[in-house]
C-alpha cells in the first residue's frame, strides 16, 4: 500500500533523510519512532506529496507521490503536527469546507460529518468556533478532518499530542478500530503508543532507519542479558549470594531487605547454566518467593538505538 | 466545485474578523468626505476627482485586504491541509482571487450613490465617463488584488506580504512619470505599464481595447505567477 524506496531529503546542505526504504502493506498500522528532528514528519510530509524527495521514489496506493500527486492525494488523510484549522471557522463550517475540497458530494458530506463527529466525540461541539476550543478538541478537529473522505491511507503526525489521558485511550482504540478498512502511518514520541496500537515499528534517528520489527521482537532483542526480579527467604548460613557470586557473568542490583525476605535484581548470561545453579541454592534451604523475568521495555530499545555516541564512548 | 470552497471560506474569513469592516467604514467614510469637499469647491457635478481618490484609497486598502491571503496559510500550517488535498494550485488561488474581487465590487457598488444623487440633481450630467470609470475601477481592482495575491504567496509574514504588494503597486500607479523624466522609448516603454494612465482613459469616457488588454494581462501574469509559486513547494 506505501512504499519507499531510497528517499533521501536535503534542506539546504542538512540531511534530514538518508536513503529510507519502508513498506506498509495493507491494514497494517506503522509506528514511526525517533527523537525530535529524527525525519519523521519529513518522511510523512514525502509521503503526503506535500514536500519532494530530493532523490529516491515513494508510492501510495500504487501512485507515485511526485508524478501522480493527485490521485495518492485523493487516496490519503493526513494529520500534520499542527492541525490544520481555521481558528475563526466553526467545527462544522470547517468540516463541510474539507468535505468540499475533499470531492464529497453535498448529501454524502452531511453524513460522513455526522458519522466522524459522532465516532471521534465532536457532536456536541460542532458548532462551536475552533479558536475556542481546548488544544484536545482542536486535535479530534484535525483527526476528524484526515478520516472524513474515507481514506485507503491515513497518516498521522503525532496524533495523541495534547489529549488528556482518557481522550488518548479513546483515540488509540479509535487508531485500532481504524486499521480493519485502513493502511495507517503514525509517528509519536510516546513508546508505549507505539507498543498498544502499531503492528510494526522503523525507528529513525538522524535521518536513517536504526531498526524495522514488530514490537515483541525488538523488545526481545534489546539486551543479550535475560533480566530477573527475585525475591527469596535466605537460609540460615545466608550463603546464596556466594553461589551467585561464583557462576560467571552474573550480576546483583537494587538489593532490597525488608521483613526477612530479600529482593533483587538478577541479570544472567545465557539461560543454560541457571538449574545447577538454582539447586545449589535451594539444596542450601534457601527458600524462593519470586522469580519473574523482567522484559527489556520498548524504552530501553529505543535509549539503545538512539543514543548511538554514548555507547562509542562507553566502549 | 472547489474553487466556490475555496472563495466561499475566504469570503467566511473576511467577514468573520474585523478587517472588511474597518475597511468597508473607513473606504466610504474618506471617499464620502472628498466627494462632499470636492463638490462643494468645485461646484462641479463631476464623478473624476471620485474616481481618482476612491481608487486611490482602494490601492492603501488593497495591501491589507490581500496580505493575509496566502500569508495566513502558511503561518497557520493550513496549507499542509490544502496542498495535501486533491485541490490544485490554480483553484486555490483562483478562489482566492474571485473572493477578494466580490469584496472590492461590494465596495464599488456601495460608492454608486454619488453618481446617482449626481444625476438626480444636477442639469448637464454625463453618464457616460460613469459607466467607463466603473469598467476601469474594476478592472484595476483587479490588478490590485492580483499583484497582492502573488506578493501574499511570497512569505508567510504579512507585513512583509503587505510591504511587498505597496511597492509593487505604488510603483506601477507612478512609472507614467517616467514619460516625462525621460522622453525616449525606455520612458515610453515604462510608461505604458503605467496602471494610472490607463485609468484615467476609463475616467475620460475612453473604453480602449488595449487598455482592457492590458488590466486583463495585468492580472492573469499576477495570478499565474503566484500559482507557480505554490506549485513549486513541491518541486523545489
Amino acid at each position: 500500500m506505501i512504499e519507499m524506496k531510497n528517499i533521501t531529503r536535503y534542506y539546504g546542505n542538512f540531511r534530514a533523510l538518508n536513503n529510507i526504504s519502508l513498506s506498509v502493506e495493507k491494514g497494517e498500522i506503522l509506528g514511526l519512532l525517533g527523537p525530535n528532528g529524527a525525519g519523521k514528519t519529513t518522511a510523512m510530509r514525502i509521503l503526503t506529496s506535500f514536500l519532494p524527495a530530493t532523490s529516491g521514489t515513494a508510492t501510495v496506493a500504487g501512485f507515485d507521490v511526485f508524478e501522480d500527486s493527485l490521485e495518492v492525494r485523493r487516496r490519503l488523510g493526513y494529520l500534520p503536527e499542527t492541525p490544520p484549522v481555521y481558528p475563526e471557522m466553526t467545527v462544522e463550517s470547517y468540516l463541510n469546507f474539507v468535505g468540499e475540497i475533499k470531492e464529497l458530494a453535498g448529501k454524502v458530506r452531511k453524513e460522513r460529518i455526522a458519522e466522524i463527529a459522532d465516532r471521534i466525540g465532536l457532536t456536541d461541539n460542532l458548532q462551536r468556533i475552533i479558536g475556542h476550543l481546548s488544544k484536545g478538541y482542536r486535535q479530534r478537529v484535525g483527526i476528524a478532518q484526515a478520516l472524513l473522505h474515507n481514506p485507503d491511507v491515513l497518516i498521522l503526525d503525532e496524533p495523541t499530542v495534547g489529549l488528556d489521558p482518557n481522550q488518548i485511550i479513546e483515540i488509540r482504540g479509535l487508531i485500532k478500530d481504524l486499521a480493519k478498512d485502513h493502511t495507517i502511518i503514525l509517528s509519536t514520541h510516546y513508546l508505549a503508543e507505539v507498543s498498544m496500537t502499531c503492528s510494526r515499528v522503523v525507528i529513525i534517528n538522524e535521518g536513517e532507519i536504526v531498526a524495522e520489527d514488530s514490537v515483541e521482537n525488538l523488545e526481545k532483542g534489546a539486551t543479550g542479558a535475560t533480566h530477573y526480579k527475585i525475591t527469596l527467604k535466605p537460609s540460615e548460613s545466608n550463603d546464596w549470594r556466594e553461589i551467585i557470586d561464583k557462576t560467571a557473568g552474573t550480576k546483583i542490583s537494587a538489593e532490597l531487605h525488608e521483613a526477612g525476605l530479600i529482593k533483587f535484581n538478577l541479570e544472567l548470561p545465557s539461560e543454560k547454566e541457571f538449574d545447577s545453579m538454582f539447586e545449589k541454592i535451594v539444596a542450601k534451604g534457601t527458600v524462593f518467593r519470586e522469580i519473574s523475568p523482567v522484559k527489556a521495555s520498548l524504552e530501553d530499545v529505543f535509549i539503545k538505538l538512539t543514543s548511538g555516541e554514548e555507547r562509542k564512548a562507553d566502549a | 466545485m472547489k474553487i466556490l470552497a475555496i472563495m466561499k471560506k475566504e469570503l467566511q474569513s473576511y467577514f468573520y474578523s474585523p478587517i472588511a469592516y474597518i475597511v468597508f467604514a473607513s473606504f466610504l467614510l474618506i471617499v464620502g468626505y472628498l466627494f462632499w469637499v470636492v463638490l462643494v469647491t468645485s461646484k462641479l457635478a463631476s464623478l473624476e476627482p471620485l474616481f481618482y481618490n476612491a481608487s486611490f484609497v482602494l490601492l492603501l486598502a488593497s495591501p491589507v485586504l490581500t496580505m493575509r491571503l496566502i500569508s495566513e496559510e502558511r503561518k497557520s500550517k493550513t496549507m499542509e491541509l490544502l496542498l495535501t488535498s486533491p485541490i490544485s494550485p490554480v483553484e486555490i488561488v483562483t478562489g482566492k482571487f474571485l473572493a477578494c474581487l466580490i469584496l472590492y465590487l461590494a465596495l464599488i457598488v456601495l460608492t454608486m450613490q454619488y453618481p446617482i444623487l449626481l444625476s438626480r440633481y444636477s442639469n448637464a450630467f454625463d453618464m457616460g465617463p460613469v459607466y467607463s470609470g466603473y469598467l476601469g475601477m474594476v478592472l484595476l481592482s483587479s490588478a490590485f488584488i492580483s499583484l497582492g495575491l502573488f506578493a501574499s504567496s511570497l512569505s508567510e509574514n504579512q507585513i512583509i506580504s503587505a510591504m511587498i504588494s505597496f511597492g509593487g503597486l505604488m510603483l506601477f500607479w507612478i512609472f507614467g512619470w517616467a514619460r516625462h523624466a525621460f522622453d525616449n522609448a525606455f520612458g515610453h516603454m515604462l510608461g505604458n505599464l503605467s496602471i494610472f494612465d490607463r485609468y484615467s482613459d476609463f475616467l475620460r469616457g475612453i473604453v480602449d481595447s488595449g487598455n482592457v488588454i492590458f488590466f486583463v494581462v495585468f492580472t492573469f501574469i499576477w495570478l499565474f505567477l503566484a500559482t507557480r509559486v505554490l506549485e513549486s513547494e513541491r518541486w523545489r
